[in-house]
């Protein structure tokens, strides 16, 4: 198995409240993760630190070893925006921009510095194709975003996280918003996506993280209680812990 | 049954009371109008003041109020929307950021006046720009900065944080994602900010009693360095002085008439932008 | 205790109630036959239908629990462990039925010194002692208890070793007693089922405590 994200040792701060607690786990390259445990538990936590996004926040601390490829991604040379290009993500409530459909996939290209205008057209295209949302807009590439229904607005957002062409995707409960025809769509395209991606989700619906993930890691108060195989974990979980939450006697 | 009824009297007090605000807003317009629509003509508007201004029109006063309107939003409106966007964006809560807000609520609540006599002290005397449309503007521009700052900043903070965090997650930098992100995004807010600020701008008195307003003027201004009339100065000098005050009294009221009138339109269409952007 | 437990408990009592009727059958088909004794052979024929109908209902609880809580885990090797122990029941209850019947198309009894060679009634005592286990094992979630009955379904396997060989002996010395020393052999055949079923039993309790798989495994068939 090839590891496209290591973590070693890792322990994170937000100014003196110890978050993440000697975290080590190997995800692999091409399945989908899912990360699952009680609320504060840090899974976010530790997903938004695969991008970086935890420094837009003041006051925090690392300490061990994030490596994406076997670089390590908090060393001083690396370039964020590479990182960033590499590890998109899509957020919990859908959050397309207030502009047409077209501008929202066209963002992160155009960010990245692509101004042709035939490339991005293409870009766009693709994108939405491999988001299984090309055919339902587009004839109106160029109305409002926001004019979509929510599911629609969730595959859009993911569109535009493929359109830069990740490598990762990391996925922050996505389809929690959603009503189950639209989570059932979101899920479909997450095993459809995992081929070419490496996909984390978070997620609290333990049926979502058992029916389209390959490998499932429960945290508990900042620490990694357990990691295996997803139908091995649900079917006979080796830690007593694990099961008491999955079965829902926790608290 | 008895709380049921408590509650029925108790809403009609409510109600009484809110149209009792809309019947005043409305009595007050139903006055000025039925005093000063008898003055209101193209000629009013048009033309110049005359005959010690008991005839002919008020377009100075109009023209000179429209300039003070764009020349105070050409200082307030860039100072303004720069300093929101580097409160809401840049700077981190602290005692900084309480301090600055502090301090603009206040320059908020300083009266009308102590800018006109401030304005006068520094633009028309100090930098010798005398009683003219730069003076009036800036001192117009102090007086309005604090809404504008404030508007903006309630309008980026309607923004959730949610949109920025999907720009950086895609590799934009703040200032990318500001450019590119929020203020579209609060654009129509902002802009609504700006006009009431006109809608403001155009009925102060006091700072542009020492700082620009003419009491004659019949004719347009060449520069920004001349003095000009405006309504709500040329309303008091009908209102009570002049040369016959009783028979230019209905040229105050339509004088009145015309100022509302300006404010009302600024307030329809910030509500208009409001509701398209929706 | 949450829902979830309070059904599980429930579903619980309800294959206790089955452990009991089948236990109940096996003691009747022992009486029956060692006594050659019509009564307990009628009991055992009527309260057959009781363990179907118990069966029925224990399948539709596990069903509706599954639906229910989409169990995970221990809860959902709880569910399929219960429907497959359920049917053992059944089949162990349906064994002792059969027994009981060749009862009833008997003349007479057996002769009470060929069932003492063949130790039957050591058989079907060790039958009552494996099922025994087994509900206190279902019960208490001790899957050590359960390993247990794997050691006595042995003892079985040694008992009714020999007991084609005494039979035939028997049988030769005996030409007219054929037809009951068929059944004999019928009986024993059955009484090796109740100590497979019951073997099957204990299977899926250490499936569902320990979440290991037994079945077909080296593991306890090397002690043989």
């Amino acid at each position: 198995m090839n590891a496209k994200i290591t973590v070693t040792d890792l322990n994170f701060f937000y100014g003196n409240f110890q978050a993440l607690k000697n975290i080590s786990l190997r995800i692999p390259e091409n399945q989908v993760t899912a990360f699952i445990g009680p609320s504060g538990c840090g899974k976010s936590t530790l997903l938004r630190l695969f991008n970086r996004m935890n420094d837009l926040i003041e006051d925090i601390k690392l300490q061990g070893e994030i490596l994406i490829d076997g670089k390590d991604i908090y060393s001083k040379n690396t370039d964020l925006i590479q990182l960033r290009k590499n590890v998109g993500m899509v957020f919990q409530k859908p959050n397309p921009f207030a502009k047409t459909i077209f501008e929202n996939v066209a963002y992160g290209l155009k960010v990245n510095g692509v101004t042709n205008k035939a490339e991005i057209t293409m870009q766009v295209e693709s994108a939405l194709t491999r988001a299984a949302l090309w055919d339902e807009v587009k004839d109106k590439l160029n109305k409002s975003a926001l004019a979509i229904s929510g599911g629609q607005q969730q595959r859009l957002c993911i569109a535009r996280c493929l359109a830069v062409r990740p490598e990762i995707i990391l996925m922050d409960e996505p389809a929690s918003a959603l009503d189950p025809i639209s989570t059932s769509k979101i899920e479909e395209l997450i095993l459809d996506l995992k081929s070419k991606y490496t996909i984390i989700i978070v997620t609290h619906n333990m049926q979502q993280a058992s029916r389209i993930s390959d490998k499932t890691a429960f945290f508990y108060l900042g620490e990694l209680i357990e990691y295996g195989e997803t139908n091995q974990l649900f079917m006979a979980p080796k830690i007593e812990r694990t099961q008491n939450y999955i079965t829902g006697r926790f608290g | 049954m008895n709380k049921y009824l408590i509650e029925k009297i108790i809403f009609w007090i409510f109600r009484i009371m809110a149209f009792l605000v809309v019947g005043i807003l409305f009595w007050i317009l139903a006055f000025i109008a039925a005093e000063g629509m008898q003055v209101i003509s193209w000629e009013f508007i048009f033309s110049m003041p005359k005959e010690g201004m008991t005839q002919g029109g008020i377009f100075p006063a109009i023209v000179g109020t429209i300039c003070l309107m764009i020349g105070s939003m050409l200082f307030a409106f860039p100072i303004g929307v720069m300093s929101a966007i580097y409160l809401n964006e840049f700077l981190l809560p602290g005692k900084l950021k309480t301090f600055i807000n502090l301090m603009t609520d206040n320059l908020a609540g300083i009266p009308s006046i102590v800018f006109g006599l401030f304005g006068m002290a520094l633009f028309v005397n100090k930098l010798h720009l005398g009683d003219s449309i730069l003076a009036g503007s800036l001192t117009l521009g102090l007086l309005v900065l604090p809404i504008i700052i404030r508007t903006t900043e309630t309008a980026l903070k309607s923004i959730d944080d949610t949109y920025r965090h999907a720009s950086y997650a895609m590799g934009a930098s703040k200032l990318y994602t500001i450019k590119n992100v929020v203020i579209p995004m609060a654009m129509p807010n902002i802009i609504t900010g700006l006009i009431l600020g006109m809608g403001r701008v155009s009925g102060e008195t006091a700072p542009i009693l020492f700082t620009v307003a003419a009491y004659f003027l019949p004719q347009l201004p060449d520069s920004i360095y001349d003095q000009v009339m405006a309504l709500p100065y040329h309303l008091y000098v009908l209102a009570t002085s002049g040369t016959d005050i009783e028979s230019s009294r209905p040229m105050a009221y339509g004088t009145a008439l015309v100022l509302i009138f300006i404010v009302l339109i600024c307030n329809l269409t910030a509500n208009f932008i409001r509701s398209i952007k929706n | 205790m949450r829902i979830i437990d309070k059904e599980i408990q429930e579903i619980k009592n309800e294959i206790s109630e089955m452990f009991d009727l089948v236990q109940h059958q096996l003691a009747r088909s022992l009486h029956a036959i060692i006594y050659f004794n019509l009564e307990s052979a009628k009991e055992v024929m009527l309260y057959e239908k009781r363990i179907n109908s118990q069966e029925l209902m224990i399948d539709k609880a596990c069903e509706q629990f599954v639906v229910r809580f989409n169990p995970v885990a221990v809860d959902m090797r709880f569910a399929f462990a219960t429907f497959k122990i359920n049917s053992h029941l059944e089949r162990l209850g349906d064994n002792a039925k059969g027994i009981a019947r060749f009862v009833k198309e008997l003349d007479k009894g057996f002769d009470p010194q060929l069932l003492e060679r063949l130790h039957l009634s050591d058989m079907i005592e060790i039958g009552l002692q494996m099922t025994k286990m087994n509900l206190d094992a279902y019960l208490n979630d001790d899957s050590s208890t359960a390993k247990q009955v794997f050691e006595l379904d042995h003892k079985i396997d040694i008992i009714n070793h020999k007991a084609t060989d005494i039979i035939a002996d028997y049988m030769k010395e005996n030409l007219e007693e054929i037809k009951p020393c068929l059944a004999l052999i019928s009986t024993i055949r059955k009484l090796e089922r109740v100590g497979d079923l019951n073997l099957n039993i204990a299977e899926e309790i250490v499936f569902y405590v320990d979440a290991k798989v037994m079945k077909h495994s080296k593991e306890f068939k090397l002690k043989k």
